[in-house]
């Protein structure tokens, strides 16, 4: 069998090698980065997409979350609102009554003494001629003379202011 | 003993003598790069068969990191912009190792014939004379050999040259070498065998004697440097050039 000499360029060998690196550039191109480089950016997509749906659903998150504080505090401001209402209602229901127990205490009281003076003025015309009708027997039968007219209301004047401030 | 280290067998010749060229000649070279060329081929199809986006297989996981390092390697030295130098020189680097380690299954290696390496290094050696035009313009690129002054202009042409010269060189300086030593260490081993065994008296020693029993074992601690390390490394290294030199020609 013929041999090659050891270390010589052989024209076909040469142009067969340059050939054959190119075929298998082709070949490795083909088969191992063109399939594995549409799979790694399909993944880094779907990655991505992941992503965008994760920050949309934050943001969703934090847009409940707000309007949850909102109206927590529309709900706290509202009882807080009834409440205060509910205070100044029942503060000034306190006070009219009030004011009507000092009203009606204030009628009674004076009503009560209207009476008082009413009955006491009563009791000292009654003893007035009463007690008018007894000096006027006692005097006559004491004295035994008769006074004039006039003396005699004057007498009787006079004693009863002086029972009057006794009284 | 006689030890023989020869070129590639020539498999088959068409007899028609062509002008330049020579006969037509099937060699063992080209054979085994064939053979190269489908294992490689098929590599990548059983690695990148039924892909998957996620939980992935050790496989795929495997073919994505080759995918990645070779990124990196070529987009690392040389930038984004030689990203379409991928698949090039990730073909050079696989054709480069599987040949290198083919003659570990006993086939002799295509990179065991200076055609192989002188072939690459021509094409290197285009690409990066391609892009020294591209970059400084056809002018400039002929007017870069006059630097620093116009006396040095043949010694620049002869470092221009010495480039590819030296890429196949090496490539091939280094093969060849762990071909010869590991012939010399089979014949070697065999005779030393021979000769112990030879020892032994009649017939036993006359029939253990033709077995090289030290052949087993003693060369495969051998190919670790021989083979696997210096044909990894020579692959690298040719790689690791082709990048330098056209990354560096894209520069000034």
């Amino acid at each position: 069998m013929q041999v090659q000499d050891l270390v010589t360029i052989v024209p076909w060998n040469f142009i067969a090698t340059i050939l054959n690196l190119f075929i298998q550039v082709y070949l490795i191109k083909r088969f191992l980065f063109k399939p594995i480089n549409e799979m790694l950016e399909k993944r880094r997509a779907k990655a991505d997409a992941q992503i965008q749906d994760a920050v949309k659903a934050k943001d969703e998150a934090l847009a409940m979350k707000e309007e949850y504080e909102k109206n927590m505090q529309d709900a706290k401001n509202k009882a807080n609102e009834i409440l205060t209402t509910a205070q100044k209602t029942a503060a000034v229901q306190s006070e009219e009554m009030l004011k009507d127990a000092a009203l009606q205490a204030a009628a009674m009281k004076e009503k009560a003494e209207a009476d008082i003076a009413q009955e006491k003025r009563k009791a000292v015309n009654e003893i007035k001629g009463e007690i008018g009708g007894m000096a006027m027997e006692i005097a006559g039968k004491v004295i035994e003379r008769e006074i004039s007219e006039e003396d005699h209301a004057k007498l009787i004047d006079e004693f009863i202011t002086n029972v009057g401030e006794a009284s | 003993m006689e030890l023989d280290v020869t070129g590639a067998k020539i498999l088959w010749e068409l007899p028609l003598e062509l002008p330049v060229l020579g006969k037509l000649r099937i060699s063992e070279t080209m054979v085994v790069s064939w053979i190269v060329m489908i294992l490689i081929t098929g590599l990548c199809i059983w690695l990148t068969h039924d892909l998957k986006e996620e939980n992935i297989s050790k496989r795929q996981a495997l073919a994505e990191f080759i995918v990645e390092k070779a990124n990196n390697f070529v987009v690392g030295n040389m930038g984004e912009k030689f990203s379409y130098l991928i698949p090039f020189i990730a073909a050079l680097f696989a054709t480069s190792v599987v040949s290198n380690l083919i003659s570990l299954i006993g086939l002799r290696s295509p990179t065991a014939d200076l055609s192989t390496e002188a072939a690459w290094a021509v094409v290197v050696f285009i690409m990066i004379t391609a892009q020294k035009i591209q970059t400084n313009g056809f002018g400039g690129y002929l007017k870069g050999f006059t630097t620093p002054i116009a006396i040095m202009t043949p010694f620049n042409i002869l470092s221009e040259l010495a480039t590819p010269v030296s890429m196949a060189c090496r490539h091939f300086g280094n093969i060849l070498s762990g071909v010869v030593i590991n012939g010399l260490i089979y014949g070697a081993l065999a005779v030393a065998s021979s000769a112990v065994l030879g020892i032994l008296p009649g017939v036993l020693g006359d029939v253990l004697s033709k077995i090289p029993i030290l052949d087993v074992g003693i060369p495969a601690i051998l190919s670790v440097y021989f083979d696997w390390f210096s044909g990894v490394m020579q692959a690298f290294i040719f790689c690791m050039l082709t990048v330098m030199y056209i990354a560096n020609a894209a520069e000034e």
